[in-house]
């Protein structure tokens, strides 16, 4: 069938809502591949269908048969962004994988919060780690009055503040430091995993691999 | 009935690569031919548009290739073809199946002779 403006109108929204779910979970590139393909996938679809028995109803049987544009960016998600990620376990993967968790499922979000701090806490030990011989009086374990107050920098220190430890916090930050990133990044892996296992019981859940009645 | 569901759900993916690997192995195919000779088989594809994230990551990890073609149809199509290593990996693949599936059938019938 040839689609008046109306059936075009609906499949460039189709393609439009793919495209804004893709989007920040794939490189610009493959967003834009994957929405010619699909596109390509529905012309052909489209034309070989007869609008039976109107155009509205036969387009949204084709629109079903292809899925859901949310469910079939999820499954992009899944067979893609968290499968590399949790796959390679790779910096960089990972990072993207739970940039797109944090901003898709709350438990990802709260998950995602929580990584960070670990990350931010393992950096911040190896900063101190580094920094420590360039501003030996700044940095490293600082009490006020007898008292631990922080450990990393302070530029003055306030009254009453002092250095503890000397150089011996270098080795115990730096270790310190890659302990914490190693762990969170562990957890960032499982979490990554656990939330793939989901979103595949999910899509199986919703038609995708229904078992024969 | 859910465990049923996630078991079927598992078994479905793990034979989906192969057939989509098994599909391309007589030549060059685009996602909808892989669909339909899919769906004449199989009941494994239920949506179509779940079919494309599969092929973008076997394309991914090398055992396929792909190619945009715009002169042979009314609309440009994306056709796929096995690398060498997707087709060391489809022979793998067809070795462990057909060994998996012969050993749970001898299962099944040592049961049935059993009852």
């Amino acid at each position: 069938m040839k689609l008046s403006q109306t059936g075009q109108t609906r499949v460039q929204g189709y393609l439009y809502v793919l495209g804004r779910s893709l989007r920040g979970a794939l490189p610009r590139e493959a967003v834009a591949d994957a929405l010619q393909e699909i596109g390509s996938h529905l012309a052909e679809r489209i034309a070989e269908t007869d609008p039976v028995p109107d155009e509205r109803q036969a387009l949204e049987r084709v629109l079903a048969e292809v899925g859901p544009p949310l469910q079939v960016a999820r499954a992009y998600s899944a067979e893609l962004i968290l499968d590399e990620a949790v796959v390679t376990g790779r910096f960089v993967p990972v990072l993207r994988g739970l940039s797109h968790i944090a901003t898709t499922t709350a438990a990802g979000f709260f998950g995602v919060l929580a990584l960070l701090a670990g990350y931010a806490t393992g950096t911040g030990l190896l900063i101190v780690a580094l920094l420590k011989p360039v501003f030996p009086d700044n940095v490293g374990l600082i009490t006020v009055n007898g008292i631990p107050h922080a450990l990393g920098m302070q530029f003055p220190l306030p009254p009453g503040a002092e250095v503890q430890g000397g150089y011996g916090i270098i080795p115990v930050a730096l270790l310190a430091g890659l302990a914490v990133l190693v762990l969170t990044h562990r957890c960032a892996r499982r979490l990554l995993a656990w939330t793939r296992r989901r979103v595949v019981r999910a899509w199986g859940s919703s038609g995708v691999g229904r078992p024969p009645e | 009935m859910t465990d049923l569901n996630g078991w079927h759900e598992q078994l479905r993916r793990g034979g989906l690569d192969l057939a989509i690997l098994l599909t391309l192995a007589p030549g060059r195919r685009y996602g909808l031919e892989i669909i339909r000779h899919l769906e004449t088989f199989t009941d494994l594809v239920v949506t179509e548009g779940t079919v494309y994230p599969i092929l973008s990551r076997l394309t991914r990890d090398g055992l396929l290739e792909a190619e945009w073609v715009a002169d042979e149809g009314p609309h440009p199509r994306k056709y796929y073809r096995l690398t060498p290593a997707g087709r060391s990996r489809l022979e793998t693949m067809t070795a462990h199946w057909t060994t998996f599936t012969a050993k749970i059938r001898r299962l099944i019938d040592a049961a049935e002779h059993r009852r």
